[in-house]
């Protein structure tokens, strides 16, 4: 049953600031600023990054991952292995709209390959939360779900998420214009090349640069501290009910199938009743089937689980933007305390006085002060320093300024989506809860019915 | 003509017991003829012990004759034929120096002239009951007598102070003395009579014993040592059926335990699971808070109401299942027995036609085993009747009762769920206008 995770909402921009676009292909200094928000993105002048035609088409194609199979090739280590591939359909809107239906365009991907787009552009875009990707490997699984990758259900539901993810690309606004997702779409072989040549890889930010931003920062937006916090509590709180849950559906799955034994005891008790047997036999059938009617119940709380999944994993797309944040302003107040050092320094080669420990201080009354003229060397060093280093501060506060405001754009964008998608998963669960205690009713009231006939 | 009858059993002249519709056996909707009864005067001119030698009082009005008239034997139709109702209430708890106990008001309705007053009320413990279980047994063996429920609590963890535990066995109790009160013989026994009404029990169990003794014969059955030729295929199926029911009860049992371990460990994960919902409404705003706090409220009530079914089949389902287990093993000693009187008469009968010279005239020795297995027979397939139709009725109100609970639950989650609807669907714009 092919299931979409949830309604996928168009955005409208409201402002973006972009100077250095980080398309991969384009050089392009120009800001573009959208400041109507009425204005649909396909009508904005600026095509950002350049990518032609196609982006335009996002908006306006139909896209679905309709399918999974099993394929067997050779690995990078040359050995045998087993894996699926997805069939991407692309249609365009405009063609279904004039009552013309055209084939589909079609071709196959794997999830690695969708790995790889979406790393690109995570460091292509890292203002933006970057939807996420079905998880790799199941997890939060209950008993008789299966952990195996290639168990079908696994792979089904692996089908609607990746569509999923497809969707919210296209639904946004700035990642919809991507090239390389376009060529995601449509260009099935060398594609992989294409994003490795952006050099893309290089672009991104070690892990240990990270983290090390992260514990020396001093100064980061109050927003973003507040926002990582919550991305925490989100992902903590998300996970621990995903673990509950797959135990409260273990444990209910285990009550549903101990019923179906009444069945059976029903059954050969009916054997030696008279006017008891036909009651008993009945209510027996019932039985047997309030027990199998846990397996729906559970497969479409499945569905649930994934909606609360999908979030889990935006949580850590929501650290991804603090961290960038974090580093970014980390980046500046280290280039700040440089510049305020260099010009201490000046300060004190000017003035001669040393103010602050160094060693050159210490050698220079040791062993005597320098030249005037080499005094004027390094003070002429230092100007320079100093006047780049406040071109440096200039464009670096400018950098984390851009990309506060860009970054909160599409973090106000994201809680919006975030708080309808978990409304309506919540709704909906409340229904799937509701339409399994009308079954319960159903099938004991049918019980009743037989048990009275006894 | 004398189906299932064992070919050596003589007719002595009359129709075999098993072609006379018996004046107690039940029939549904269909009430047999009886004062067609052949034997009827004979049953009054002979002399009729019961196989231990109390004799049979046949002129009191639970004799056979006035039995006939008693037509209406289900204890479920209407009260008007009934003159005798018996209810166990009020448990209280009693503590003395030697040990603590629990006593249980018993009280009586009746029209019936072997009670001196209309109404009684009276306090009994559980040891009385007993004792007055054992005394039915004695003196109406051929009879089924109704269970009580278990003496010892097994499990140790059990409270027998308890209230769920008390209220129980009170609602056993009770059951107990209603069967009893609306058999046709087991209600007119004397000890039954004394049991409801006497103020000092204790006094009249130890007089009881005397009484006893003065009647001579000792309770205890035809020690062994006779073997039953051919059972009557009629009390071979009763005990076949008894063989396999008790099997499926005990496989019900066990199931309904089990349901009830899922069903508490279910219930430990949803308490778990519901608070959940809390601590991420906490981090949230407003508009995620209202229905995340709504989701773990449903989550909570429906636990609650888990709750409320798990105690109550635990307490309504589980121990009738095990009063019938213990029905039934008392009702397999009572066909043993009615065994060992057919297998004393034929031994007899045998050993009597070895001299052939007194076959004129049937030795009066034989002829009471004769009627002793005849009168067995007879109260045996009355009770048996009587039983299966209590058995259906017990078993159609227990299992409706369960369905009903889980029809309950069902509701009350339901109606949680459905009352966080409109919560759910509201919009922030709306705040402050009536939901839909």
């Amino acid at each position: 049953m092919r299931r979409r995770l949830s309604q996928v909402q168009q955005t409208h921009d409201t402002t973006i600031y972009v100077s250095e676009p980080r398309m991969a292909d384009s050089g392009s200094e120009e800001a573009a600023v959208i400041e109507n928000p009425e204005v649909a993105p396909e009508e904005v002048q600026q095509d950002i990054g350049g990518t032609g035609d196609g982006s335009s088409l996002l908006k306006k194609m139909e896209i679905s991952v309709s399918e999974a199979e099993k394929r067997t090739g050779k690995n990078t280590m040359n050995m045998q292995e087993t894996y699926t591939v997805y069939l991407i359909e692309t249609r365009s809107v405009e063609a279904l709209n004039e009552g013309q239906s055209p084939a589909p365009d079609t071709l196959w991907r794997r999830y690695s390959e969708f790995e790889l787009l979406r790393n690109y552009l995570l460091v292509t875009y890292s203002y933006i939360v970057v939807p996420p990707l079905p998880e790799k490997r199941a997890e939060f699984v209950w008993h008789k779900l299966s952990a195996d990758n290639m168990d079908p259900d696994f792979v089904e539901r692996r089908r609607i998420g990746l569509e999923n993810f497809l969707l919210r690309i296209s639904a946004h606004s700035v990642l919809s214009k991507d090239n390389i997702f376009y060529l995601f779409l449509t260009q099935e072989n060398g594609w992989k090349d294409v994003v490795y040549d952006t050099g893309f890889q290089a672009k991104a930010d070690s892990r240990l640069k990270a983290l090390n931003a992260t514990f020396r920062v001093k100064n980061p937006e109050k927003r973003f501290t507040e926002l990582k916090h919550y991305s925490d509590e989100l992902q903590s709180v998300i996970s621990h009910l995903l673990r509950v849950r797959a135990r409260v559906a273990d444990r209910l799955y285990g009550v549903y199938k101990v019923h179906g034994n009444y069945g059976r005891v029903f059954s050969e008790w009916s054997a030696i009743e008279k006017e008891m047997g036909d009651g008993l036999q009945s209510a027996g059938h019932h039985m047997d089937a309030y027990a199998a009617s846990v397996d729906d119940i559970l497969e479409e709380e499945e569905h649930y689980a994934d909606q609360l999944k999908e979030y889990l994993f935006y949580s850590e797309a929501l650290r991804a933007v603090c961290r960038k944040h974090e580093l970014l302003q980390y980046e500046l107040e280290v280039t700040a305390l440089d510049l305020v050092s260099k010009k201490q320094q000046r300060e004190e080669l000017a003035t001669g006085t040393v103010r602050t420990f160094s060693l050159k201080g210490m050698t220079s009354k040791l062993f005597g002060q320098e030249t005037p003229e080499q005094r004027e060397a390094k003070l002429k060093v230092l100007e320079e320093q100093i006047t780049e280093g406040e071109e440096f501060v200039k464009s670096k506060t400018l950098e984390c300024e851009e990309y506060v405001q860009n970054s909160w754009i599409d973090i106000e964008r994201f809680k919006e989506q975030k708080n309808q998608d978990l409304k309506e998963a919540l709704i909906s669960y409340a229904v799937m809860q509701i339409s399994m205690c009308k079954k319960g009713i159903q099938v004991w009231t049918n019980a009743k019915e037989c048990f009275s006939k006894m | 003509m004398s189906v299932g009858t064992p070919k050596s059993l003589p007719t002595s002249g009359q129709k075999s017991i098993n072609d006379i519709s018996h004046p107690l056996s039940y029939e549904e909707g269909v009430l047999t003829p009886s004062p067609e009864l052949p034997n009827t005067s004979s049953i009054g001119e002979k002399d009729l012990s019961l196989p231990n030698g109390t004799p049979v009082d046949t002129s009191s009005p639970a004799s056979s004759s006035s039995l006939l008239n008693r037509l209406q034997l289900d204890d479920d139709l209407d009260g008007e034929t009934r003159d005798l109702f018996v209810t166990v209430d009020d448990p209280k708890k009693h503590v003395s120096t030697m040990e603590t106990y629990i006593t249980y008001r018993v009280n009586t309705k009746t029209t019936r002239a072997e009670f001196d007053l209309p109404e009684y009320s009276v306090r009994r413990r559980y040891q009385d009951f007993d004792w007055l279980r054992n005394k039915l047994e004695e003196t109406q063996p051929t009879h089924l007598i109704p269970p009580l429920p278990e003496k010892f609590v097994v499990k140790g963890v059990v409270d027998r102070f308890s209230e769920e535990f008390v209220e129980t066995r009170r609602k056993a109790l009770d059951k107990f003395l209603k069967r009893i009160a609306d058999h046709p013989v087991l209600s007119f026994n004397d000890h039954f009579n004394v049991f409801l009404s006497a103020k000092d029990l204790s006094s009249y169990k130890k007089q009881g014993l005397a009484l006893l003794s003065k009647m001579g014969e000792s309770v205890k059955y035809v020690t062994g040592g006779y073997k039953l030729r051919c059972r009557p295929v009629e009390f071979a199926a009763m005990g076949e059926y008894l063989d396999t029911f008790v099997l499926k009860l005990g496989t019900i049992d066990r199931i309904a335990q089990r349901i009830i371990k899922e069903q508490a460990e279910y219930l430990v994960e949803l308490r778990e699971y519901g608070p959940i919902y809390l601590s991420w409404a906490n981090a949230e705003d407003d508009e995620l808070q209202k229905p995340l706090e709504g989701v773990a409220g449903c989550v909570s009530s429906c636990s609650t109401a888990l709750e409320e079914l798990t105690e109550d089949m635990s307490e309504d389902f589980l121990p009738v299942l095990r009063e019938y287990v213990l029905y039934i093993e008392s009702m397999k000693n009572v066909l043993k027995k009615r065994d060992q009187v057919q297998a004393e008469y034929e031994a007899k009968l045998e050993a009597a036609a070895l001299k052939r010279e007194e076959r004129q005239a049937v030795p009066t020795d034989v002829e009471k085993c004769q009627d002793r297995v005849e009168c067995f027979n007879a109260d045996l397939k009355a009770d048996w009747d009587r039983w299966q139709n209590n058995k259906r009725q017990d078993f159609r109100q227990l299992l409706i009762g369960m369905a009903d609970k889980n029809i309950q639950y069902y509701e009350k989650c339901l109606a949680s769920w459905e009352s966080i609807i409109p919560l759910l669907q509201d919009k922030p714009d709306a705040k402050g206008e009536s939901h839909s």
